[in-house]
C-alpha cells in the first residue's frame, strides 16, 4: 500500500501552441484513500492520471508512490494497475488469459495465477465468462473484465479514467456502488476519474477539482459542497448548480428584487457575487417575505421539482427546490424565500475567491 | 531510462530510418541521377558522381518514339480499370449488401481465378487472339487487365461496402428512399473512397503488366513496359538512356501512388483500417 | 380424410406463385453478380479449359497440320523433363524466400514508421516508391546499375568482383523481386499496426510487459490476419513472376534460375509446342490450387467471410 504525491507537477504538451494540460499540480492522496479527480472536459483530469501512471512525461515537478521517486520510471515498474475509459482489454485473449496477463509476466506459477484470476472472477461475477472473448461480452461485462485485471495484480495503487462512461445510467449507478465498496474492501489508493460531480460526491473519501490544469480545491464532498473556494468549484458542484448572482453590496446585505438578503459576512461596500443552493431557497405564500419569480420551466423529479424562472429586473436565470407533488404551474409569478442566510455563499466578483473564513 | 537518453535513442532511431529508406529507394535514386548523365558517365568504374547534367537521354527517348506508347498505356489503364469497376460494383454490392446465397462460393471463384497462373491460360488467349485478328491491338489488353483485377477488385470493393452502416440504408429506406436513391445518395458517398482506393490499385498493377504485354502487344499496341523491353534487347550498354526511359515509363505511377498514398493504404488491407 | 386430401391441393397454387416469386427475387438479388462472373469465366477460365484441351494433342505451332490427339503423352513427358522439376522447384524456392523475406523487411520498415518523428511522410514516401516503379524497368536497372560486373554499383561498394548474375542467378533475381514487394508488405502491415487501439498497447505496458514482450504478445497477434493477407496477396503475385526472370537472367545461366512461367513462356513461344507448354500450364494450376485451397481457408478466416451473408 502507499500514498501518492504530485509535487508541482506539470505536463506541457509541445506544439505551435503549446498546451500546460496540467500546471503545477500539488496533491498528496493518502495511503488507502479513494481520490475523486474532476473537472470538465478538456480539464486535465486524464493527463495528470496517465501522469502517475507512467504514460506521460512529467516536465516539471515530480510524483512519488510511496516512499519511491517514480517520475521517470516506465509503466511496468511503477506497481500500479489502470481501468482505461474504453476498458482496452486484448481482444485476441480470454477473459482469463486478460485478467491472467500481468501475472504471467511477474513469472508467478499456473497454479497460483489460476487461484488469483478465479478468486477475482468470483469476487466481480465472471467465473461464468472466463473463457471468453471480450467481443462475447456485454458492456457492463466487459467493464468487470477491466476492473478483474486490475485488482488480481494487487498493485499499491489504482489508476481509473472514467470508467463508467461507457455504461448505460442504471447500469452506472449500480457499478459506482460496486467500485466504492471494493475499493473500501481491498483498502487500495485509488485515483479515480470523472467528468460527473455526481459520481465525485457519492464515491470520493475527497474530491480534487481541475480547471484548465489547475487544481481549485481539494477537500471531502461535505466541505465541497458547503464551503467551495471559489466560484468554479461553486458552481460545478452541486446539482442543479448554485444560483450565482453579481449584486451591488446594500449595507451588510444584498437585495434579491424587493428580499433584503442579509450576508453571513462582512464584505466592503460594491459588488460581491452571491451564490445560493436551489435548496437553500423555497416558494412561500404571497403575503410572506420574498422576491418574485417568473416561471418559465417546471422540471419534476417525482420527490422533488425544480423551479426555473428570471428574476423581475434581472437578467440572470434562478432556480428552486419546490415540494414535487405541488408545483407551480408554467408563467405563473411565484413567491421565494431564502431559508437560511447563513448558507448564502459570498465571493469576491474580482478574483472569484470566497469571502470569509472557512 | 532518464527522459534526455530517452531523447537521445529517440533522434538514432529516427536517423536510423532515414538511413535504411535512403538505402533501400538507393536504386531509384541512382536512376534518377544517371538519367541525367550523359552516355560516357553512366557506366564507369568507379561510378561517377560529379557530372554535368543533361536533358539529352530524355529527348533521344522521346525521339525514338516513346509516346505512342506511353498513349497506349494511359488508355489501357484508364479504360481496363473502368470495365473493372463497372462490373466489379455491382458484384461487390450483390456479396455484401444485399447478399446472394452463394456468396462465399462466389468470392471463392472470384479468388481462385487469381490462384491461376497466367501462364495457364497464355497460349490459347495467343492463339484465340490470332484468329480473332486482336494480336497487337489495345483492347484484347483492356480486356484482360479488366479479367486480371477484376477478382481482387470484387474482394477489396466488399470489404468496403461491408463497412456501410446497416442502419443508414434502414434509415433512409424509413425516410422513403428508393433502391437507386439509397445508391447513389446514401451508399456510394460512403464507398466511394473505398472505390477509389481500388481504382489505385487496379492501376498500379495495369500499367505495370508486362507478360501479356511483351506477348500479345509489339509495336502498334505496345505499353510501357514492351518500349523497355525494345530497348534493351537491341542495344548494348546505353544506361543513362535506360535510366531516362526507366524514369519515364515509371513516373505517371509513382505520381499517382505518392499522391494517393492513404488510398492505397487502405486498398491493400482492404478496408480493414478507416 | 377429404380435408387431409384436399387441404394440398387447394394451397398449391399459391404455393408455387410464392415459389417463383421466390425464384425472380433471387435472380434479382442475383443479376448485379453476373456480368462480373460472365465476364471473369470468359477471360480465364474459357482459356483454361482450352489449355486443358491443347494438353491432351500434339501439335506444333511452326508445323501447321501437326495437330492431333495423344492422350496423356504430354504429361508423361512433363514429369519427367528434369528442367520442368528444376523450375517447379526455382518456383517454390523463389515464392517461399521472396514472401518471407519481405514480409520480414516490411515488417521491419513499418515498425520503424510506426511513430512520429521528422520528415515522416517523406520517409514512407520514399519507401513505397519501388512497390510503383514499372518491375520492368526494376529488373533492368538492377541488371545494370547494381548488379552488373564491371560497372555496377554493388561491387563497387563492396570492393569485390562477382558475376553476380551468373554465379548467383536465383539470389539476385530474387533480391529484385523483395526489393519490388517489400513496400507492399510494409504498407499492408503499418495499415496494421495503426488500427491497433493505443489504449490497449498502454494497458500491456501498465501490466508490465516491456516492449518487445508488448510486440510478442499484444501486437502480433494482432497483426496476425494482416500478415496472412500479405502472405496471400504476395504468393499469388510472387508465383507468377515473370518480368525479372525474363530481363535480368533469362532463366540462365542455363536453367538456373528458370521458374515456371519463364520455363512454360519458352516451350510456347520459343519452342512453339503448344501440346507441351498447356499440359505444364494445367500442372501448375493443379498444384496451386491445392495450395491455394488451404490459402483460402486462411483467407476466409482472417476475413470472416460469413459477415454479412445472412
Ligand atoms: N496528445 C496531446 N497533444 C496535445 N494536447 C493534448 C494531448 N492530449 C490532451 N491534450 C490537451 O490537454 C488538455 C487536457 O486533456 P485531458 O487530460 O484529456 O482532459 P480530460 O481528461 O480532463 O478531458 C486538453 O486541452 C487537451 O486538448
Ligand atoms: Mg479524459
Amino acid at each position: 500500500m502507499a500514498q501518492v504525491a504530485y509535487a508541482g507537477a506539470s505536463r506541457v504538451y509541445p506544439g505551435a501552441h503549446s498546451v500546460r494540460a496540467v500546471d503545477g499540480l500539488d496533491l498528496c492522496i493518502g495511503d488507502g484513500e479513494f481520490l475523486v479527480l474532476v473537472g470538465p472536459s478538456g480539464s486535465g483530469k486524464s493527463t495528470a492520471l496517465r501522469m502517475a501512471a507512467g504514460l506521460e512525461d512529467v516536465d516539471e515537478g515530480s510524483i512519488s508512490i510511496g516512499d519511491r521517486d517514480v517520475t521517470h520510471l516506465p509503466p511496468k515498474d511503477r506497481d500500479i494497475a489502470m481501468v482505461f475509459q474504453s476498458y482496452a482489454l486484448y481482444p485476441h485473449m480470454s477473459v482469463r488469459e486478460n485478467m491472467a496477463f500481468s501475472l504471467k509476466l511477474r513469472g508467478m506459477s499456473k497454479s497460483e495465477v489460476n487461484a488469483k484470476v478465479e478468486e477475482a472472477a468470483e469476487l466481480l461475477d465472471l467465473t461464468k465468462y472466463l473463457d471468453r472473448k471480450p467481443k462475447a461480452l456485454s458492456g457492463g461485462q466487459r467493464q468487470r473484465v477491466a476492473m478483474g485485471r486490475a485488482i488480481v495484480r494487487e498493485p499499491s495503487v489504482f489508476l481509473m479514467d472514467e470508467p463508467l462512461s461507457n455504461l448505460d445510467a442504471k447500469l452506472r449507478v449500480e457499478t459506482r456502488a460496486n467500485i466504492a465498496a471494493l475499493q473500501r474492501r481491498l483498502g487500495t489508493t485509488t485515483i479515480y476519474v470523472t467528468h460527473d460531480q455526481v459520481e465525485a460526491m457519492t464515491m470520493g473519501d475527497r474530491v480534487a477539482v481541475l480547471r484548465d490544469g489547475v487544481l481549485q480545491q481539494c477537500a471531502s464532498p461535505r466541505e465541497l459542497y458547503d464551503t467551495p473556494r471559489n466560484v468554479f468549484v461553486a458552481g460545478f458542484i452541486g446539482s442543479p448548480a448554485m444560483n450565482l448572482l453579481t449584486l451591488p453590496v446594500d449595507g451588510d446585505g444584498v437585495k434579491l428584487g424587493e428580499l433584503k438578503v442579509q450576508l453571513p459576512v462582512r464584505v466592503e461596500p460594491g459588488e460581491v457575487t452571491v451564490g445560493i443552493r436551489p435548496e437553500t431557497l423555497s416558494l412561500v405564500g404571497a403575503a410572506e417575505d420574498g422576491f418574485e419569480l417568473q416561471v418559465e420551466l417546471v422540471e419534476e423529479l417525482g420527490a422533488d421539482a425544480y423551479v426555473h424562472g428570471t428574476l423581475a429586473g434581472h437578467a440572470d436565470k434562478i432556480v428552486v427546490r419546490a415540494d414535487g407533488r405541488t408545483p407551480p404551474r408554467l408563467g405563473e409569478a411565484v413567491r421565494v424565500a431564502v431559508r437560511d442566510t447563513g448558507e448564502v455563499h459570498v465571493f469576491d466578483p474580482e478574483s472569484g475567491l470566497r469571502i470569509g473564513a472557512e | 531510462m532518464t527522459a534526455r537518453t530517452n531523447r537521445l535513442g529517440r533522434s538514432a532511431l529516427t536517423g536510423l530510418t532515414w538511413l535504411v529508406a535512403l538505402l533501400f529507394v538507393f536504386p531509384v535514386i541512382w536512376m534518377v541521377v544517371t538519367s541525367f548523365k550523359h552516355e560516357v558517365d553512366a557506366a564507369t568504374d568507379p561510378p561517377t558522381f560529379a557530372f554535368a547534367p543533361t536533358l539529352e537521354q530524355f529527348t533521344t527517348i522521346l525521339d525514338r518514339g516513346f509516346l505512342p506508347y506511353l498513349a497506349n498505356s494511359a488508355f489501357v489503364t484508364v479504360l481496363s480499370t473502368a470495365l473493372v469497376l463497372l462490373l466489379g460494383v455491382p458484384a461487390a454490392y450483390a456479396l455484401s449488401l444485399a447478399p446472394v446465397k452463394q456468396t462465399s462460393n462466389a468470392l471463392g471463384f472470384f479468388l481462385s481465378t487469381k490462384m491461376l497462373p497466367i501462364v495457364a491460360a497464355i497460349i490459347p488467349l495467343y492463339i484465340i487472339s490470332q484468329n480473332l485478328g486482336m494480336l497487337d491491338n489495345v483492347w484484347a489488353l483492356i480486356v484482360l487487365y479488366a479479367g486480371m483485377n477484376l477478382p481482387l477488385a470484387v474482394w477489396m470493393m466488399r470489404s468496403f461496402f461491408l463497412e456501410v452502416p446497416t442502419e443508414m440504408i434502414e434509415a433512409a429506406r424509413v425516410d422513403g428512399a428508393k433502391l437507386p436513391t439509397v445508391l447513389y445518395r446514401v451508399i456510394l458517398p460512403v464507398v466511394a473512397p473505398g472505390i477509389a482506393a481500388t481504382a489505385l490499385i487496379c492501376v498500379i498493377f495495369s500499367w505495370t503488366e508486362f507478360f501479356y504485354a511483351v506477348n500479345l502487344t509489339a509495336a502498334q499496341a505496345g505499353t510501357v513496359p514492351v518500349f523497355l523491353v525494345g530497348f534493351i534487347t537491341s542495344e548494348g550498354l546505353f544506361w543513362a538512356q535506360l535510366s531516362a526511359a526507366a524514369l519515364l515509363a515509371s513516373l505517371p505511377v509513382m505520381i499517382v501512388g505518392w499522391i494517393a498514398q492513404n488510398h492505397l493504404v487502405r486498398g491493400l488491407s482492404m478496408g480493414a483500417v478507416k | 380424410m377429404t380435408a387431409l386430401i384436399e387441404a394440398p391441393q387447394s394451397s398449391e397454387p399459391p404455393a408455387t406463385r410464392t415459389r417463383t416469386q421466390a425464384r425472380s427475387a433471387a435472380w434479382k438479388r442475383r443479376a448485379p453478380l453476373l456480368p462480373a462472373l460472365l465476364f471473369t469465366i470468359a477471360v480465364t477460365q474459357v482459356p483454361f479449359l482450352v489449355t486443358v484441351f491443347y494438353s491432351f494433342q500434339s501439335w506444333n505451332m511452326v508445323r501447321p497440320g501437326s495437330q492431333h490427339f495423344v492422350g496423356f503423352d504430354n504429361y508423361v513427358d512433363v514429369f519427367t523433363d528434369s528442367v520442368f522439376l528444376q523450375a517447379l522447384g526455382n518456383t517454390v524456392t523463389i515464392t517461399v524466400v521472396c514472401v518471407l523475406v519481405a514480409m520480414l523487411l516490411g515488417l521491419g520498415l513499418a515498425l520503424l514508421l510506426d511513430r512520429k518523428f521528422l520528415g515522416r511522410g517523406i520517409v514512407r514516401t520514399l519507401l513505397i516508391t519501388p512497390f510503383l516503379i514499372l518491375p520492368a524497368a526494376g529488373a533492368l536497372l538492377w541488371k545494370t546499375t547494381m548488379f552488373d560486373p564491371s560497372y555496377g554499383l554493388l561491387n563497387w561498394a563492396f570492393g569485390i568482383e562477382v558475376e553476380w548474375l551468373s554465379d548467383y542467378p536465383l539470389a539476385a533475381v530474387m533480391t529484385q523481386i523483395v526489393w519490388q514487394w517489400t513496400p507492399f508488405m510494409m504498407l499492408l502491415i503499418l495499415a496494421g499496426l495503426q488500427a491497433q487501439s493505443r489504449e490497449v498497447l498502454e494497458a500491456a505496458q501498465v501490466d508490465g510487459a516491456g516492449r518487445w514482450r508488448t510486440f510478442v504478445s499484444i501486437t502480433l497477434p494482432q497483426l496476425s490476419r494482416y500478415l496472412q493477407l500479405a502472405v496471400l496477396l504476395g504468393a499469388i503475385y510472387i508465383v507468377n513472376s515473370f518480368d525479372a526472370i525474363y530481363l535480368m537472367t533469362q532463366g540462365g545461366p542455363g536453367t538456373a534460375s528458370t521458374n515456371l512461367p519463364y520455363y512454360i513462356y519458352q516451350r510456347a513461344f520459343e519452342g512453339f509446342d503448344v501440346g507441351q507448354s498447356s499440359a505444364m500450364g494445367v500442372v501448375v494450376v493443379a498444384m496451386t490450387l491445392i495450395v491455394a485451397t488451404f490459402a483460402l481457408r486462411l483467407m476466409f478466416r482472417a476475413f470472416d467471410v460469413s459477415r454479412g451473408v445472412k
